[in-house]
């Protein structure tokens, strides 16, 4: 199971990105629906067509079994589904006051939880399992390493966190709870 | 297309088709018209109560609506299975749509409708059930119109019908009431226990008619009037609910049988072999209950949708048991449609009025979603279409609602009439609607969340749209992708879009690898193309296979261009910042200026970054590939060049190289293909400085005011004033002065710096100047800049015209781009403050985002900043630029030769020596004008010290004596004269050696003064010069040296030896008012000089002494000079400046005497050097100079010595002989009295000054105890002598003793104890004999 995290700054841009593979299986029904799909490669539209639809990684599924790791997720699709996301965060952050946005959005099969800062930070995590709890608390603790990052007078909201010891941390941190 | 309204479950579908040549407009224009009959009231139905085909029939007094819906296109072929699970997908009726003009005949219009509808649907579907063909009379035409009655299927319309609508209505519903009656036909088939076991045979049955009708009734298949055993009643309510209680029995018996065999065989394996088995009825009742929705009889359907699902839920048909759940869901639609049909009052947020029907479409997208796949591969597509169909209703409800404002009769009707534009409600359709605070009001007042709504709408997003057919899946995508944009969710909107996109480039592309017939026919382009015949009949026809070029169907090309902006709009990037503009005339100036272009400069280096860089390449990219598969050059070179403009900073390199190729190459093609437009500059500014290379020096004009020519007044000599320019001509302070000089109709050469930020060459097809002022003429040049780096381009041309000539900037072309100008101005410090103010508030504001996410697109930060400190700024000073004045033509001079070798002078310190330069005049003008200035290296550091000021007043003199009266370099004036074009002048310039000097230069200015004035206005009261300099190398050697200046007394000469040994009387000693003047000569060279130092003393003879120093050696040279004195008047004058210095404080801070002293110093010293001349003359050569003594300083003793003393004092003695007083007897000076004897001592005091003194006198006898005296011998008073006068006095003496005596005496002035002058007398007593 993938977890994909990204930093993004009031601007839309990410500063940080992490994908953390967890031991955890996933869980997740594929639909009968999307089996067999028809093994397009008519044309270059074709594949982004069948990425973006999410059938690039259900393929990939059903080829190597059920132990999936990474590669066969295209990253952009990943990225495009955390931006799409930031619409529906945008839309209830607006209403709620809460920082922690649990299963704010779904798209394909990833479930996309956000944590947004009061500097309008937005950190959203693209998830596939449910695991409320764990991502509430690694939230927290990505939140805490981004204040003492921002705490550096050189870091403005643009800047990108390039830290090691940042990206440590918040590994080890989804290590711990994702 | 296809629209997905909620309530197309509900809708009669009623296809319309044109027939014969009618055009797109009439086309339409009837289409319109048609559909405004959305709804026709049942009671409008004729009812047609034959037996079965009554039973759909509305009832007499029912007041339920037929729904209608009129698309123009037909459902894919694909489609078909669905024909008994969803009857509504199918158009049950067929409108053929003809105009009838003059030429045309019925007979032909329908014979072309009937062969249209063979084309559209196939032999084996079983619809359409009904089909009419309207033709509509054009003009005024009396065609054969009658023949229209005998023809069954064929309603023509005259054009002169007044009440058309009421007409087509009436057609309408005959049409409608047709339908009806078939449906009737349909179900009696289908519930004969072959058609029930046809029915559950397959997942989707087809109900091929032959095959239906013919095992069963032997009749015709058209005609189904056999009566199969109709197992239920006719009546409709009491039918209900017999067959309700029947079924119920009958499912409990055969449920299980039915249960067990599809648990053991798949129902694909059923065959049509397998009729007569007992199986659910459940499909029947759905079927049922479907056909009773379309008629409009919602409370028949409700029930056997209930009966069907009762049946559905025993077994395991989760398709159908969806299918029931959908159709239910509509019907309480209808329902409320129906009951708040003209209450526009009612609307309420309450959520238990719809929660049912989303509820039981939930319920249906999971049995999709569920459904077992097994029935054979190609379902997959119809089980998506399916299952996103669902999906769609489902959100299209909450949407309605929502954007209602709630569950109301707006809602209803926007499920059930969507019009025209399905997804743009009256309640978002203004502009200002869209702002997110309505959207949220929308969402308070309908009590449902957008975020709710994109929740459903999500859910139809999934690797199963890959299963559906192109069609459909565009049209699911293009639904999904309007709900989310009026939902306000424009990311998930770009999404969609991305994938409409890639959808629709597909079909594209692979149409056209297929062949180039049928992909004009065959690709479905997006939406708002309008109509496209539904079969390529037309376009399959035409021939040719070989080297047959087809225009390019750019239809839709827009479109698609469109989407792709929009999409790279949401992510923030800008792919129309390169504008594409109508190629401009060539003649015509560009009067665009980029005056702003200072500040965009300043903003982009203040921007933040937007976006998701990785997204936006990626999308880029795909833009950029999408273009190219249209194909569209120009957009593509549009799209390349706006994401290097505004990504640069993200891009890769290879990127950057690849999109700069495309870029490149799609110009070229669409060039080629003789596009006439083309993209503007793009690459940001790339001008860094334009600059005037300098001209060189020889070139260079220098103006001068005429007033120059005339006489120079002032007396100061301008060298020695060396803070002032010491030059007449200098081509420095030129270039200070403002404006630069250029020569008309000479080459000018400018030097253009040019930026490269990207790593490819960058290349510019035409890089002109732009000027304005005077013409000028300069030619275009093609540049390749490096990649990420400065390049210094040099433009050259020529102004024809006299004149101020104004440098902008350059006007830039890149290749297949348009021109464009980029001023530089020179900034002023107003500009620069202005600047600096900016980018101060800009640095303030950067890293603090007050808008974040879609509401900060970098392009509208502009407009959405309140600062006021940027918005104030907008005061515009006019732009200055550099300004070069064009002055006329100037003569040209060089020097052709020089008598100097080596450009290298050797001369002996003092050696004057002469250079000839000769100049040629190599232009077409004469010169009249030649004027020399010199300068040396002594000249500088001389100046330098001279206004330093810390110089004595007297070391001032001796610098400014050396600078005025022995310059190195000098000339005579009036050697010049004019040269005409292409004549030679030599000119002599003579050099003196002065030690110290390294280098020199000759400056020769010139000019074309008196040039006929060609025109009448007033001659400028200036003119221009040009120099020509010729450096010098000057080698001084320095030989001799004069050294320990003295000046001795002339020492009296002992008589003794001889008398008269002097020449003549001249040397007389210190009592003859000479001295001695000596100085030592040391020769520091290799070659002996012969040194000479000649006397000039006015009055005096000349004289002479001469030596030859040999190398090493030193000489002392020795002159008697005659001494002298200086009137008071002469002394007294201050020590004089040579230039018209100032000296406001005495620096030093003497006394008056000290003060006096060193004045008479400076006097006598300067007498002296008058009166004294050194030459040296190289022994055995030629060379001859002369020798400075201006080293040598004067100290007081040598003054004193030079002077003349004020009294002269003259003593005697005389003897008394008798009366007389005789003087003793001389020898040798020494005066020999006897002793004993009384002798007088007559002393006589002259007065030698120039003014009248009171002298006294003052003896000194050494040896006075010999000697007997009478008076006084101290204070003897003289008197007052006047200039020139001499008084004498007696004192008598008597010596008392043999021996020498020596008497001294003094003279002083009354007042001062100072000498002013002494005498001596020897006297030598000795014994007689």
């Amino acid at each position: 199971m993938s977890h994909h995290l990204f930093l993004l700054s009031p601007s839309d841009t990410p500063l940080y990105s992490l994908t953390h593979y967890s031991t955890k299986p996933a869980s997740t029904i594929a639909s009968p629906l999307s089996s067999n799909l028809p093994n397009w490669s008519t044309s270059a539209f074709a594949g982004t067509l069948t990425a973006l639809s999410g059938a690039g990684s259900s393929a990939h599924q059903t080829a190597s079994g059920t132990v999936r790791m990474g590669g066969g997720q295209d990253r952009h699709v990943i990225q495009i589904i955390a931006n799409a996301s930031l619409d529906a965060i945008e839309d209830i952050m607006k209403t709620q006051n809460a920082m922690f946005l649990k299963s704010v959005d779904k798209f394909n099969e990833w479930t996309i939880s956000a944590f947004i800062t009061p500097g309008n930070m937005k950190f959203v995590l693209l998830h596939e399992g449910k695991n409320d709890d764990g991502i509430k608390s690694f939230f927290t603790d990505v939140w805490e390493l981004y204040v003492k990052t921002m705490l550096n007078p050189f870091h403005t909201a643009h800047t990108p966190i390039k830290s090691l010891v940042f990206d440590a941390r918040v590994r080890a941190s989804a290590k711990k709870n994702l | 297309m296809d629209t997905h309204a909620f309530a197309s479950l509900a809708q009669v579908r009623i296809l319309l088709v044109p027939v014969g040549n009618i055009s797109e407009s009439t086309f339409n224009k009837y289409a319109t018209e048609l559909r405004t009959f959305d709804a026709i009231r049942l009671g409008d139905i004729p009812a047609d109560n034959k037996d079965e085909r009554a039973r759909f029939m509305p009832n007499p007094l029912s007041t339920g609506y037929l729904h209608l819906s009129f698309p123009t296109h037909p459902p894919p072929f694909s489609h078909l299975p669905l024909s008994l699970l969803r009857p509504s997908n199918f158009p049950l009726a067929v409108i053929g749509l003809a105009a009838c003009s003059k030429t045309d005949t019925l007979p032909t219009i329908l014979a072309e409708f009937n062969s249209a509808l063979l084309d559209i649907f196939p032999a084996g579907g079983m619809y359409p059930l009904a089909k009419n063909c309207f033709v509509f009379e054009e003009g005024e035409g009396n065609t054969n119109v009658n023949l229209g009655d005998n023809l069954p299927s064929l309603v023509v319309i005259p054009s002169m019908m007044g009440n058309k609508k009421l007409y087509i209505g009436t057609l309408l519903a005959d049409l409608c009431s047709h339908v009806l009656g078939e449906f009737g036909t349909l179900v009696q088939g289908l519930e004969s226990p072959a058609g029930n076991e046809h029915l559950n045979s397959a997942l989707m049955p087809m109900l091929p008619p032959p095959d239906l009708a013919q095992p069963l009734d032997n009749g015709n298949g058209r005609k189904r009037d056999s009566l199969p055993p109709i197992p239920n009643g006719h009546s409709d309510m009491k039918t209900g609910f017999n067959l309700s209680s029947a079924s119920n029995k009958r499912n409990s018996s055969s449920g299980s049988a039915f249960r067990h065999s599809t648990l053991s065989v798949p129902p694909a394996k059923k065959r049509l072999s397998s009729i007569g088995v007992a199986s659910s009825h459940g499909r029947l009742f759905k079927v049922l209950g479907d056909f009773y929705l379309l008629a409009g009889r919602t409370e028949d359907a409700a029930v056997w949708y209930n009966e069907a699902l009762l049946l559905f839920k025993s077994s395991s048909d989760a398709i159908w048991q969806a299918a029931t759940l959908e159709g239910m869901a509509t019907v309480s639609i209808i329902d409320a449609w129906s009951a708040g049909q003209g209450l526009n009052t009612s609307i309420s947020s309450n959520k238990d009025q719809w929660i049912d029907v989303f509820d039981k479409l939930s319920q249906a997208i999971t049995l999709y979603h569920r459904s077992p796949s097994v029935d054979g591969e190609h379902n997959y597509s119809l089980l998506a279409y399916l299952y996103s169909c669902s999906v769609l209703r489902q959100a299209s409800l909450l949407f309605s609602i929502w954007s209602a404002k709630g569950w109301g009769p707006l809602a209803f009707s926007t499920m059930l009439q969507p019009g025209p534009t399905p997804y743009l409600p009256p309640t978002l359709s203004h502009e200002g609607l869209t702002s997110w605070a309505h959207l949220e009001r929308l969402s308070t007042l309908s009590g449902i969340s957008r975020s709710n709504i994109s929740t459903v709408l999500s859910q139809v997003h999934g690797p199963w749209l890959l299963h559906l057919g192109p069609r459909e899946r565009i049209s699911i995508l293009e639904n999904t992708a309007s709900l989310y944009s009026c939902l306000g969710y424009r990311r998930k909107e770009a999404y969609i879009l991305r994938e409409v996109l890639g959808c629709i480039l597909d079909l594209i592309v692979c149409g056209r690898e297929e062949d180039g017939f049928s992909r004009l026919s065959s690709v479905p382009l997006p939406a708002g193309l309008g109509i496209q015949g539904p079969n390529s009949a037309g376009s399959s026809q035409r021939g040719g296979n070989v080297g047959v070029r087809f225009s390019e169907n750019m239809d839709g090309n827009e479109s698609v261009l469109k989407l792709l902006k929009y999409v790279c709009k949401v992510l923030g990037i800008n792919l129309d910042a390169v504008r594409v503009l109508e190629n401009p005339d060539v003649n015509s100036a560009p009067v665009e200026t980029s005056t702003a272009s200072i500040e965009d400069e300043i903003a982009t280096e203040f921007s933040e970054p937007y976006g998701w860089p990785e997204l936006q390449v990626g999308v880029v990219r795909e833009a950029v590939a999408v273009a190219e598969a249209l194909p569209d050059y120009l957009a593509v070179a549009q799209f390349a060049l706006s994401s290097l403009k505004t990504l640069q900073s993200v891009l890769s390199s290879g990127d950057q190289y690849h999109l700069y190729a495309t870029a490149n190459r799609a110009l070229l093609t669409a060039h080629r293909r003789g596009d006439s437009k083309s993209v503007e500059y793009w690459s940001g500014k790339p001008l860094v400085s334009i600059s005037l290379s300098p001209l060189p020096l020889v070139r260079l004009p220098i103006e001068k005011p005429l007033s120059a020519l005339q006489a120079r007044a002032s007396d100061i000599a301008p060298i020695l004033t060396g803070a002032t320019d010491p030059f007449l001509y200098n081509p420095r302070r030129a270039l200070g002065q403002g404006k630069t000089l250029v020569v008309q109709n000479e080459l000018l050469e400018f030097v253009v710096a040019l930026r490269n930020p990207y790593v490819f060459d960058l290349e510019i097809q035409a890089l002109t100047l732009s000027t304005s002022g005077v013409p000028f003429e300069s030619k275009p040049v093609r540049v390749v800049l490096p990649s990420t780096s400065y390049h210094v381009v040099t433009l050259t041309g020529k102004a024809t015209e006299t004149g101020p000539l104004v440098i902008r900037g350059c006007f830039v072309q890149a290749p297949g781009g348009t021109k464009r100008e980029f001023t530089l101005p020179i900034s002023t410090p107003e500009e620069e403050e202005r600047i600096s103010r900016r980018r101060a508030a800009l640095e303030c504001e950067v890293g603090r985002s007050k808008y974040a996410g879609l509401d900060c697109f970098p392009w509208e930060k502009a407009g959405k900043r309140s600062s006021a400190q940027l918005s104030t700024s907008t005061t515009k000073t006019p732009l200055r630029f550099s300004e070069f004045t064009v002055v006329p033509e100037q003569p040209l001079l060089r020097i052709r030769r020089t008598s100097v070798t080596h450009g290298a002078v050797m001369m002996y310190n003092g050696e004057m020596s002469t250079i000839r330069v000769t100049l040629e005049n190599v232009s077409p003008l004469p010169i009249d004008f030649l004027r020399l200035v010199f300068d040396d290296s002594t000249i500088a550091p001389a100046q330098q010290a001279l206004a330093n000021g810390d110089l004595s007043v007297f070391d001032t003199y001796e610098t400014e004596y050396d600078l005025l009266h022995r310059p190195v370099f000098s000339w005579n004036k009036e050697e010049t004269k004019d040269i005409p074009p292409g004549h030679k002048l030599t000119v002599n310039i003579n050099c003196y050696g002065k030690v110290g000097c390294t280098t020199g230069t000759v400056h020769v200015s010139y000019s074309y003064v008196h040039r006929p004035a060609a025109n009448l206005d007033p001659s400028p009261p200036v003119f221009h010069t040009r120099q020509l300099s010729y450096p010098v190398m000057v080698t001084v050697y320095h030989m001799l040296e004069c050294q320990g200046m003295d000046i001795l007394p002339f020492p009296s000469v002992p008589s003794d030896l001889n008398d008269e040994q002097a020449d003549g009387d001249e040397y007389r000693g210190n009592e003859a008012g000479w001295c001695l003047f000596s100085v030592e000569v040391r020769n520091t060279y290799g070659l002996p000089f012969e040194v000479s130092f000649e006397r000039i003393q006015q009055g005096r003879l000349r004289s002479t002494t001469s030596t030859t120093v040999s190398p090493g050696s030193t000489s002392r040279m020795v002159i008697p000079i005659k001494r002298f004195i200086l009137s008071e008047a002469h002394i007294s004058q201050p020590i004089p400046t040579l230039s018209d210095r100032q000296f406001i404080v005495t620096k030093s801070k003497l006394s008056k005497t000290q003060e006096r002293a060193q004045r008479e110093l400076f006097w006598y010293r300067e007498e002296l050097f008058k009166n004294l001349r050194g030459r040296w003359r190289e022994a055995g050569g030629s060379r001859s100079g002369d020798l400075s003594l201006r080293q040598q300083r004067m100290s007081l003793p040598m003054l004193e010595t030079l002077r003349t003393e004020t009294a002269a004092i003259q003593m005697t003695l005389h003897r008394q002989e008798g009366e007389d007083k005789v003087p003793c007897t001389v020898t040798g000076g020494k005066f020999y009295p006897q002793s004993s004897e009384f002798v007088y001592l007559r002393t006589k005091v002259t007065n030698l000054s120039l003014t009248s003194q009171v002298f006294t006198i003052d003896f000194d006898l050494q040896s006075s105890q010999h000697i007997i005296f009478e008076g006084l011998l101290r204070d003897v008073p003289i008197g007052r002598l006047e200039s020139g006068e001499s008084r004498e006095v007696e004192t008598g003496l008597c010596f008392l003793a043999y021996g020498r005596f020596e008497i001294s005496a003094e003279a002083k002035i009354v007042g001062s104890s100072e000498s002013k002058g002494t005498g001596r007398l020897t006297a030598m007593v000795r014994a007689e004999g």
